[in-house]
């Protein structure tokens, strides 16, 4: 490491940094990319269909339709970007970003493998290290400013459809972050601590310490509080097709579309690392108690994918709720579960458990 | 007009809706899992190119005009088909032809132009009905496509030739016994 | 990092300010939130930058901008005749707090503290000091805001429903 450094004229840490960066993102990314066709194939197989499976590498390799999500970017690639005449131009081309950057950005915080020491230096596999003082408030914060890329879109096409489901999509996510967020106390409580390699740190490798024994109202919570801010299906009411034609992002095609939806995937992404991160003991491999580091890497990719797989799991089994079941749910049952897993923890602790 | 709509009782386990969402993501995980071990052959979809709907009895396709052994068409070009026709999209021309063999000495008739055109066509199968001689069948091919319109209209062979392949017939493209010219009637 | 952070916030409000586009406006403000917040982290306060981002930005001014969409279309307003005493007075006005304000912080203790010390990196601040600040040091103020907001929640709540 220190040589390859001294070549690119870099000090390690930088290195180090740009690798992790690099590897984050990237890895994300494409993640999120697999996963627009995961769920594809996957709602089919569950609709007993087959789903995309004809795309194939210059017409031969067909790699059961993995080739969908290079044909889906070429195509995209090349559409007409269109811009409505009544549109908020600049406001229009900001939205998908404002939409992407922070569902990348909540990734940043999270370890997907064990730290290692070579050399005497302590490397982090998270882009933000441990011990930055923002801890799990960071992704909560990053979750926060996802709304703007929903509202932004919606807002800046001029369309009633869109401005009708950036606003059901703003509200939901602001109710929902409170539940999420006092969920999320509750684990600091009983960790001691926020910071994600302290929480994984404190739930061991063994799956009856993890969070999701210990709290299981709060992981229902917080799940449920995710699938709100990922708009995704029980609750996707930025874009409900069947009542407000695509919601948000009606207006939105070629790349710019594409771009909202790998943020869609790619916030999914985030959410299934926090919960395994916050419930699922992180890269902590079950049983083993010192994994090597590729272990837990892999360990942590496996929770990773099954969680995102679950968000689609769900999707093809609960229904659409209506807006006012939404609202009900989020701060008349949500909110005070959460408050009584808070409550409930803190009556625990106080008595020395 | 009141339905009165029956209200369910749920237990107090069906309340909390964590548990029959449980029990919904079993099913649809069960189908999931059915889907993605049963053989493609196997499953509900028919892939399109590779596999073919076998179509039921009764079917109305493509259309064949039926021919004899020896390849002589049947249709003795009555126009009775064309008549029946609710698009009008078959367009014949008589011919006659004669050949002591087959007809005892008789002059007959026979299509020399048979136009059906696939684009008007309604498949409805009035032509069929309608046929004294159960000359013309419509049977199971449905992929009936073309590049252009004008291959689009079928002719007498084109439609003597439809089912040759899967009856395991040979394609014909001549008629069996020669055109008589148009005999002048001597008065 | 500093110029960065500083000229986002302060090219932020001054955006708002000049914005016609209430939304457009509102965006400004969110950006300025942002800079706040880099500020934040930068004094070694990352808690305090989360926390300005989850509450500003994620909760305050999304509603906000839901009220702003909800109530106004997409008309921008038409400026009202212009007020050139206004605008002169606000400006001196402005300018005084300003200066008024740089000659306090370069008066004050810490400052000269600084020029005698030297820059010491603070300790970045955590969630545990902060919650001990708060339920230890400062608890008889931080039940006075509690009782505060809650009184402020029932308020609101009475208000805007009439008949419980
Ligand atoms: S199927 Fe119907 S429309 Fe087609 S040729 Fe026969 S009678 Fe005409
Ligand atoms: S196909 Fe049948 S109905 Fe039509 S002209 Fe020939 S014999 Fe007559």
């Amino acid at each position: 490491m220190d040589k390859f450094a001294s070549l690119l004229h870099l000090t390690p840490a930088i290195l180090w940094m740009v690798i992790k960066v690099v590897i984050v993102f990237a890895g994300v990314m494409s993640l999120a990319a697999i996963f627009t066709w995961v769920e594809r194939r996957g709602s089919a197989m569950i609709q007993d269909r087959i789903g995309p499976n004809r795309a194939a590498l210059f017409g031969k390799i067909r790699i059961i339709g993995l080739a969908q999500i290079l044909a889906d970017g070429i195509k995209m690639f090349f559409k007409e970007d269109l811009i409505p005449t009544d549109a908020n131009r600049k406001l229009f081309w900001l939205a998908p970003f404002l939409a992407f950057v922070p569902a990348l950005m909540g990734f940043a915080i999270i370890p997907f493998g064990k730290s290692f020491v070579s050399g005497g230096v302590s490397y982090h596999l998270s882009v933000l290290d441990p011990g930055n003082g923002m801890g799990m408030l960071y992704p909560l914060a990053i979750g926060g400013m996802a709304v703007y890329g929903v509202l932004v879109a919606a807002w800046s096409s001029n369309n009633k459809w869109s401005i009708l489901g950036g606003m059901r999509a703003s509200a939901a996510m602001v109710s929902y972050e409170i539940g999420m967020s006092l969920a999320v106390v509750s684990i600091f409580m009983t960790t001691g601590g926020y910071d994600p390699s302290e929480i994984i740190g404190t739930q061991g490798h063994l799956p009856w310490n993890w969070n999701i024994v210990h709290q299981p109202l709060g992981f229902i919570v917080f799940f449920t509080c995710l699938f709100a801010e990922t708009n995704r299906l029980p609750f996707d009411f930025a874009e409900g097709e069947s009542e407000i034609v695509a919601g948000f992002n009606t207006e939105f095609g070629s790349m710019k579309y594409s771009l909202m939806a790998l943020a869609e995937y790619s916030h999914m992404m985030t959410a299934s690392a926090l919960i395994a991160t916050l419930y699922f003991g992180g890269w902590q491999v079950p049983f083993v108690k010192d994994p090597t580091v590729m272990l837990s890497v892999a360990c942590f990719l496996v929770k990773l994918v099954f969680f995102a797989w679950v968000f689609v799991w769900i999707r093809w089994t609960v229904p659409r709720f209506r807006y006012d079941q939404l609202m009900h749910l989020g701060w008349k049952v949500m909110l005070p579960m959460s408050m009584g897993n808070l409550v409930f923890h803190a009556w625990r602790m106080s008595q020395g458990h | 007009m009141g339905v009165i709509v029956k209200k369910v009782e749920l237990s107090w386990l069906d309340r909390t809706y964590v548990w029959p969402v449980m029990k919904g993501m079993a099913i649809t995980f069960e189908h999931f899992i059915k889907q993605l071990f049963t053989a493609t052959s196997k499953r509900y979809t028919i892939q399109y190119p590779e596999m073919k709907k076998e179509m039921p009895e009764g079917y109305r396709g493509l259309h064949e005009l039926k021919r004899f052994e020896d390849g002589a068409i049947k249709c003795v070009a009555c126009f009775m088909c064309q008549e029946a026709c609710p698009a009008r999209c078959i367009s014949i021309e008589a011919e006659e032809f004669s050949d002591l063999n087959i007809t005892q000495g008789f002059e007959e008739k026979r299509p020399a132009i048979f136009k059906i055109d696939m684009l008007r066509c309604i498949y409805c199968g009035m032509c069929e009905e309608a046929c004294p001689k159960d000359a013309i069948w419509l049977r199971k091919d449905y992929e009936v496509a073309a590049y252009d319109r004008l291959s689009m209209q079928f002719g007498k062979w084109d439609l003597m030739n439809t089912y040759a392949k899967a009856d395991g017939k040979d394609r014909i493209s001549q008629d069996p016994t020669p055109t008589v010219p148009r005999r002048t009637i001597v008065m | 990092m500093f110029i960065t952070f500083a000229l986002i916030t302060l090219l932020g409000a001054l955006a708002m300010l000049l914005q016609k586009n209430v939304i457009v406006a509102g965006l400004c403000m969110v950006a300025t939130f942002f800079g706040v917040a880099g500020l934040f982290v930068l004094l070694g306060n990352p808690v305090a930058a989360a926390l300005q981002v989850i509450v500003y930005t994620g909760a305050i001014m999304v509603l906000v901008l839901f009220v702003i969409m909800m109530l106004n279309s997409h008309e921008e307003e038409k400026a009202e005749a212009s007020r050139p005493v206004q605008r002169w007075v606000s400006l001196a006005l402005v300018a005084a707090l300003a200066l008024g304000s740089v000659k306090l912080v370069l008066a004050s203790s810490g400052v000269k503290a600084l020029n005698l010390n030297g820059a010491a990196l603070p300790r970045a601040t955590t969630l545990q000091n902060v919650g001990a600040a708060l339920f230890a040091d400062h608890l008889l103020g931080f039940e006075v805001v509690g009782l505060l907001l809650l009184a402020a929640m029932i308020g609101a709540v009475a208000l805007t429903k009439r008949n419980l």
